[in-house]
């Protein structure tokens, strides 16, 4: 009996005595000092593009993705499915790695003056893997595929200017008014809303031709082994969490052929997807690896010398949402007191180990045209100021600000230094969480979401107008009132006239210089007086390449290797 | 005995209509599957279309009846991410399951008896502290680090293939199953051993095993068949739930080899917040140690005829 | 019923144990360490030093630092804390929630019995560690969705053993003294059954929590449980899963992995301990 009272009493006594120091806190030694040898200067620097090998057919590139959602063009989505996608079709245009454009199937493009109806001229004489000829009726028909109702594509939004589509996504229409492919060789297009940038959409995996195989977008066999036009076809189906394979299209017309005889994609576990990559890479399975962030520049030591490291800036930005519309954030002044507590340069050294760019403005400079260096006048590190501007926003110390991120994606140890330097330079109670992907999404949707959230954005095509559009304009919040869940890409609800009618404004002008001038006004307000976006870090991509086997490897425009060009040396 | 089986069946397969809908109620609870997907978002018509595509727009308790329905025809549904038949993705994987918890558990049982056996027999010697303080140190090892340890420095030598490898590679595959069988068999190996040293060491002291030794046989004959065989009992009810848990999927150690069973689907499948697919696997698990566990029952009463089942 | 003498008795037999010795000692050790641990630590455990990551033990930092420059030696002591609170309370609720569920079961029989009985059924027919992930996904972060999570799926072992203790004590001559007074079922089975039946639901206690702080280090090394910016040791491993091979960055999942270890085998050695020293006879002296 008293064994029992005296465990217990003890049990509960210990228990309490825990739970009563775990907020405690007493004197620590300041954690300061640096390694010896140090941190390289902030941002890797670019490798060039490599110089041209004389093709030669022949050779199996391997390399590792994870289970991509779709191969199919209707649903192809992330960057695993694109890089499949993209290889096993070509669209009307193509886009180079330096952003540039070039023709794919159309061979040239043409509009009217306001921009509200596009010509495309095609090459003649393409074909599909199964020899059916490549028209214009074959995009009709692939368009038309994806933007149907019962296809539910989530890719299909990047047809919504076209005229007809609305009514195909209400299910109303069974084609889209706008398309006109009755000429052999030539698509007209019909927009809703004038866009003189329209073409370089076109250049998506969405607006691939199908042949008339394909069906309707439930087509199993089809979804599995996508029969396309483009330089690699499939080498028998997808084979589901294992692999896929390609093998060069020898009948490709539409640009110079494939040199590789096989690619082999080895489909990797979904967590620790790019640590498995960068080992296969090591044991020798791969031929292509992205890199795990803490290895960064230890594997740049040992491959930049041998020519197998390629580092390259991409039209992509990593940045905080902030809810601009409820507090504590719902000024300029609370956003730009975040942002100048942040130490960019700190974190990129430690956590990025210097691999990493900060950002001084929203649209990066993977877009020279149109990138203002220093726009982003908050996005340098000033305590000071930043403790000055949150008093005047009453953002005292004490104040709860959230913080969420998804797990999963490698963001936990940057946002824990986040989080620290907030709580460290301006005294916030930092409420920081990491959720599911799925959650995260849906959270920042909510009516009543407030403080910040990790973001990053990959241009969908060169152009500054995908990144201010689709996140800071009026249209793309996706709710009618305050109290709806923000169903678009604007899910900070940023707000403003003037913006949208720069943006509107900018839509409109053909005239390429005049139209980026407007575009950098926008960007101006937007985020040089607004903040309505925190940038942080630009994106930057790293890669390591067999370049000892393999010729003219690169990163293209979507961030993939270059597979159409790669030749064996 | 008939009428002992029928009445542990009835309680499992209330069993299984309770675990389903608690499954059910759970997974639900994590969020809606269709939200959103990728870093852009999924225009909510499409949401719509899909949730009606999937069933979702009915009340819960037409979901789940639904559900029941088809689970009779082990038909699992459709999965939310690539709308494939689940019950395809369980076709591919489970065998790979069951493969490596029958290797496991042959390892375990293999290591754990003898090193039990031989730590009985040789109680308080070299051997016996050594399987001792080994048994108890690996029970404390949680299973990531033994995983982790052994894919960075043993896959790659011998014949244990490197991760990851190309799927291209052919790999026999008790190459394959060999290092993540040994990551499973080593905590249980350890646990079979600690009950193999206690139980045969209190089979040593009964009276049959002095009498047998008194009437001269050797000692290989009194271990090996009379104490051996009366030891087993504890250790079998053991494995038969081991096996069972195995069976489920060892979510962890899938995921670090990369193998392609059931956990390595689910710890997929949780990630992506594919409810059929979660629910699917958690269902086949609870199925798979119900099951087992009425044969050990039932097992058990052959070896201890004392035991009685009405 | 136990006298203070069969306490003195217990305690000989324990002491007698070196093994058992050994164990309390570091139980003792994380028990003191969990308690007065902030005074312990170099470092804030938080505290980030990004221009100081994955340095190798030196003076300043005598286990090193990990991914973000924190000291890994004031980590791995928070860690302690941390592994205790969730093992404390998770045994504690599952010990609360078995014994009166189970005692229940094995006093009341017929139809409580069935109903408990099938409901222990139904959770230990869950993997433990499916059954809380899917728990903690649904209940959300922090560390108590992981508490209740592993106690859900610990206390049917609990509730079983200590309804198979009370069904035998029922029936014990002295509770049928009792009864015979007079005395109500309540009484009988706190003041009479329950201090004789408990011992063996101990051990078990001590035992699971060996299993409790692997558990939460797997949900941690899943990424799903306790914040990530907490210095747990499970999350320590996971986040240096890329040195794993890298030749001087052994510390940063070496001795998160030692402290898991040393945690599990302490209260494994203790819970033997106490089973061979509350029931000789289990023990294999004769």
């Amino acid at each position: 009996m008293p064994l029992i009272r005296k465990i217990r009493a003890g049990t509960v006594l210990t228990l309490a005595a825990l739970l009563s120091l775990l907020p405690a806190g007493c004197a620590k030694r300041p954690n300061v000092g640096t390694q010896n040898g140090g941190v390289p200067l902030v941002g890797f620097p670019e490798t060039p593009a490599p110089p041209r090998v004389p093709g030669k057919p022949g050779g199996v590139f391997r390399l590792g993705i994870v289970e991509p959602v779709a191969i199919d063009p209707y649903n192809s989505q992330e960057s695993e499915g694109n890089l499949v996608t993209e290889n096993l079709f070509t669209e009307l245009v193509n886009v180079n790695p330096d952003g540039s454009v070039s023709p794919g199937v159309a061979t040239s493009w043409t509009s009217n003056a306001d921009c509200s109806q596009w010509a495309f001229t095609l090459k003649q004489g393409t074909t599909f893997h199964n020899g059916e000829p490549v028209d214009p009726a074959a995009f009709k028909r692939g368009w038309e595929r994806a933007a149907a109702r019962s296809a539910a594509s989530e890719v299909a939004y990047h047809m919504n200017e076209i005229q007809g589509f609305d009514a195909m996504q209400a299910g109303t229409a069974d084609h889209m008014s706008g398309v006109d492919a009755t000429a052999p060789d030539r698509l007209v297009v019909t927009l809703a809303h004038p866009d003189c940038e329209f073409y370089l959409r076109t250049y998506k995996t969405v607006f691939s031709p199908v042949p008339t195989v394909a069906g309707p977008a439930d087509n199993k066999a089809y979804n599995d082994q996508p029969i396309g036009n483009g330089p690699f076809m499939m080498d028998g189906p997808w084979q589901h969490d294992r692999g896929i394979r390609l093998k060069r299209f020898d009948g490709y017309a539409a640009g110079p052929k494939a040199n590789l005889d096989e690619v082999d994609i080895t489909i990797l576990p979904s967590q620790g997807g790019v640590q498995a990559e960068y080992d296969g890479f090591n044991n020798g399975t791969f031929d292509w690896a992205r890199l795990p962030t803490p290895l960064l520049s230890q594997a740049r030591a040992t491959y930049q010398p041998r020519g197998e490291w390629i580092s390259k800036k991409t039209a992509g930005i990593n940045y905080l949402l902030p809810m601009v519309t409820t507090p504590p954030l719902n000024s300029a002044a609370a956003r730009k007191a975040i942002s100048e507590a942040i130490d960019r340069v700190a974190i990129a050294r430690g956590v990025f180990q210097g691999s990493q760019v900060p950002a001084d403005a929203f649209v990066p400079p993977a877009l020279p045209d149109a990138y203002q260096s220093g726009v982003c006048t908050a996005c340098r590190y000033d305590p000071a100021e930043a403790k000055k501007l949150a008093q005047q926003a009453g953002l005292t110390p004490g104040s709860t600000v959230n913080f969420q991120f998804n797990t999963g994606g490698g963001h936990e140890e940057w946002t824990a230094a986040v989080t620290q330097q907030l709580k460290r330079n301006l005294g916030l109670n930092v409420n920081y969480s990491g959720v599911p992907f799925t959650d995260l999404l849906n959270n920042e949707q909510q009516p009543g979401a407030s403080g910040i959230f990790r973001a990053a954005w990959g241009a969908d095509y060169p152009t500054p107008g995908n990144f201010l559009q689709p996140l800071l304009s009026t249209a793309a919040i996706g709710a009618t009132s305050p109290s709806q869940p923000a169903t678009g890409d604007n899910r900070g609800r940023y707000s403003n006239s003037r913006f949208d009618q720069l943006l509107a404004q900018a839509a409109a002008t053909r005239d390429k210089a005049q139209r980026i001038g407007l575009y950098q006004q926008a960007e101006q307000l937007a985020i040089g007086q607004d903040l309505a976006e925190i940038p942080l870090w630009f994106r930057q991509q790293f890669r390591l390449a067999n370049t000892i086997k393999f010729g003219n490897v690169y990163l293209d425009f979507a961030e993939e290797p270059t597979l159409a060009e790669i030749t064996l040396r | 005995m008939t009428r002992f089986v029928a009445r542990r069946a009835a309680q499992a397969v209330l069993v299984l209509l309770v675990a389903t809908l608690a499954i059910f109620l759970a997974t639900f609870a994590l969020g809606d599957p269709f939200a959103s997907t990728g870093e852009k978002v999924v225009p909510p018509e499409v949401q719509a279309i899909d949730r009606a595509k999937f069933g979702l727009d009915k009340p819960l308790p037409v979901q789940y009846l639904t559900y029941l329905g088809n689970l009779v025809h082990l038909d699992f549904g459709v999965d939310f991410d690539q709308r494939r038949q689940v019950s395809s993705m369980l076709a591919e994987t489970l065998p790979n399951t069951i493969r490596l918890a029958l290797v496991a558990i042959a390892l375990d049982v293999l290591i754990g008896v003898i090193a039990g056996v031989i730590a009985a027999v040789k109680r308080y010697s070299f051997t016996d502290v050594l399987v001792t303080v080994s048994s108890t140190l690996a029970i404390g090892v949680p299973t990531f680090v033994i995983g982790l340890v052994l894919v960075g420095y043993v896959s790659g030598f011998w014949i244990f293939p490197v991760v990851p490898r190309s799927f291209t590679v052919q790999v026999p595959w008790w190459h394959e199953v060999l290092l993540p069988a040994f990551t499973l068999a080593i905590i249980d190996a350890a646990f079979i051993a600690r009950l193999m040293r206690g139980s045969m060491l209190e089979v040593l002291r009964a009276d049959y095993i002095r009498t047998a030794r008194s009437k001269g046989l050797p000692e290989r004959v009194v271990i090996g068949k009379h104490a051996m065989r009366n030891s087993m009992i504890p250790v079998v009810t053991y494995v038969g739930i081991s096996l069972g848990v195995l069976m489920g999927g060892a979510i962890i150690t899938e995921t670090i080899f990369q193998y392609n069973g059931i956990g390595y689907l689910l710890a997929r499948a949780i990630q992506a917040n594919n409810a059929p697919v979660i629910m699917a696997v958690v269902v086949v698990s609870v199925v798979v140690f119900v099951l087992l566990s009425l044969l050990v029952d039932i097992l058990y009463a052959y070896l201890d005829p004392r035991i009685r089942l009405d | 019923m136990r006298r203070p003498s069969q306490l003195r008795d217990i305690w000989a037999r324990y002491r007698r144990n070196k093994l058992a010795m050994v164990g309390l000692f570091v139980v003792v050790v994380l028990v003191v360490t969990a308690i007065v641990g902030d005074y312990l630590t170099p470092y804030d455990a938080f505290e980030q030093n990004l221009l100081n990551a994955t340095a190798p033990p030196s003076a300043e930092h005598w286990l090193g630092t990990d991914v973000l420059g924190r000291d890994l030696f004031s980590e791995l002591i928070y860690g302690v804390r941390l592994a205790m609170i969730v093992a404390v309370s998770t045994v504690t609720l599952s010990l609360v929630l078995g014994v009166a569920l189970g005692a229940l079961a094995g006093y009341r029989g017929r139809a409580t019995d069935t109903v408990l009985m099938r409901a222990t059924d139904i959770f230990l027919a869950f993997p433990v560690l499916v059954g809380a992930i899917v728990v903690v996904r649904a209940a959300g972060q922090g560390i108590w969705p992981v508490i209740v999570a592993l106690a859900l799926f610990s206390w049917p072992v609990s509730a079983r053993l200590m309804r198979g203790q009370v069904l035998a004590l029922r029936e014990a001559d002295y509770v049928e003294a009792a009864r015979s007074i007079g005395a109500g079922s309540r009484r009988i089975v706190i003041r009479h059954i329950l201090p004789n039946a408990i011992a063996p639901v101990l051990v078990y206690a001590f035992t699971s929590i060996g299993v409790v702080v692997v558990g939460l280090a797997s949900l941690s090394y899943l990424g799903i449980g306790v914040p990530p910016n907490v210095p747990e040791w499970g999350r320590l491993i996971s986040q240096s899963v890329p040195f794993l091979r890298v030749p001087g960055k052994t510390h940063l999942w070496l001795y998160p992995a030692i402290a898991i270890c040393l945690t599990t085998l302490g209260f494994a050695l203790v819970a033997d301990g106490l089973r061979d020293s509350l029931d000789p006879k289990l023990r294999g002296d004769g």
